[in-house]
């Protein structure tokens, strides 16, 4: 869901914390609940890697096959999901539109999610391309 | 006047949970049974039901040189049988598993012989003779230091001690070498500590309620017991730390 763009300020993200690391079902509910949201621009997963095979040692090469690593469908697009979420990060289009949208969220992980979470307010991931993203092509 | 050992300091529910754990003569619960051949399936060191692979002849054929120290010692049925060294390793997570990587280390050493055993951040090795060390994971299972969702055997890739919990209150695992059952309500381990998938499922049983595991824990927390709200235990970790530090810098201002 992510894209490499610049910004000329960098757009305010709202993190949501969850007190546990999020099964695939409820984070696909979680996304696509936010996504539908006025004023999100864009999303950010970060978690728990997840590989497809046991990549090292006596077990070399068997597969994980675990079961939070799989596709989702979020707004009819299908991804595959890589990591065991951790933190979401939520861009909102203007620094206006943030408490409305930090209600919006706070509101949707109270009817999704059966543990504690918290919000917070921030920038935490990069905003304009990097000089690796420049060597390695991707500007 | 005879010494008397002492095993650790602290008026604390973690520290004396600790000293339990440390002192050989106090018996630990046993909380489940798991089979010992599920035992050597989750090892995966060898068949169940097959020979010990040997590294020497037995002890009994006298090849050994003599010498008083082998005379002094009695050797454990695994090296008298000349079995190969094997390895257990468990992760225990910073969510108020039983034990945690360090207590670990000071209760093997303090219960067990012919071990070698060494701490890592979330986890703790042990080496031992095949036969010994089968013997010695059953029981580390199956005792109270264990905790289905709170405490892993993993081989490698044991990353999860510090991660958040699943959503069902199990330690991450990247590998997923035990799964939740929710039928059961138990955790059951279906690949070994290397990640190689098992032909059954393995239960261990069913997790520790979260307050009982508070009860049960060696570890403090801010969230728990703090360690400074321990007096006895913060002062002797600080004279450890003082005489460590002067010992190794000015050790002629060490004065007690």
């Amino acid at each position: 869901m992510s894209d490499i763009s610049t910004e000329a300020v960098p757009l305010p993200e709202i993190m949501i914390f969850p007190k546990r690391l999020l099964n695939a079902d409820t984070t696909e509910k979680l996304l696509n609940r936010i996504h539908g949201l006025k004023h999100v621009r864009q999303i950010n997963l970060h978690g728990e890697s997840l590989p497809v095979v046991v990549n090292y040692g006596p077990g070399k090469g068997h597969k994980v096959d675990h079961p939070q690593r799989r596709v989702i469908e979020v707004k009819g697009e299908k991804m595959e999901l890589r990591v065991q979420v951790g933190r979401i990060f939520v861009e909102v289009d203007d620094i206006d539109n943030v408490q409305e949208v930090s209600d919006e969220i706070e509101r949707i992980c109270d009817e999704i999610l059966p543990f504690d979470f918290y919000l917070e307010v921030g920038r935490y991931s990069k905003f304009k391309p990097t000089l690796t993203d420049y060597l390695r092509g991707l500007r | 006047m005879a010494y008397k050992r002492q095993f650790y300091p602290g008026a604390s529910l973690p520290a004396k949970n600790r000293r339990r754990f440390m002192d050989p003569t106090q018996e630990m619960k046993k909380l489940r049974e798991v089979a010992m051949e599920d035992v050597v399936k989750i090892l995966g060191h060898r068949v169940p039901g097959s020979e010990y692979k040997s590294i020497h002849p037995p002890l009994e054929e006298g090849t050994e040189p003599d010498c008083p120290i082998r005379q002094m010692v009695k050797p454990l049925e695994g090296a008298k049988a000349g079995d190969r060294v094997r390895y257990v390793q468990f992760t225990d997570s910073v969510y108020f598993a039983p034990i945690a990587p360090y207590v670990r280390a000071w209760m093997y050493l303090s219960r067990w012989r012919g071990i070698d055993t060494g701490t890592l951040s979330g986890r703790q090795i042990i080496e031992m003779r095949e036969r010994d060390l089968e013997k010695l994971a059953k029981d580390l299972i199956e005792n109270e230091t264990f905790d289905p969702a709170k405490t892993g055997i993993r081989g490698a890739t044991v990353h999860g001690h510090a991660c958040r919990l699943d959503e069902n209150g199990l330690m991450f695992d990247a590998w997923q070498r035990y799964e939740w059952n929710a039928d059961k309500g138990e955790v059951e381990y279906t690949k070994d500590q290397v990640g190689i998938p098992l032909d059954v499922r393995v239960s261990v049983g069913k997790p520790a309620t979260d307050a009982d595991l508070r009860s049960r824990t060696t570890i403090f927390r801010a969230d728990g017991v703090d360690m400074n709200d321990d007096e006895e235990v913060t002062n002797v970790n600080l004279r450890i730390h003082k005489l460590r530090t002067l010992s190794g810098f000015q050790p002629w201002k060490v004065k007690e």
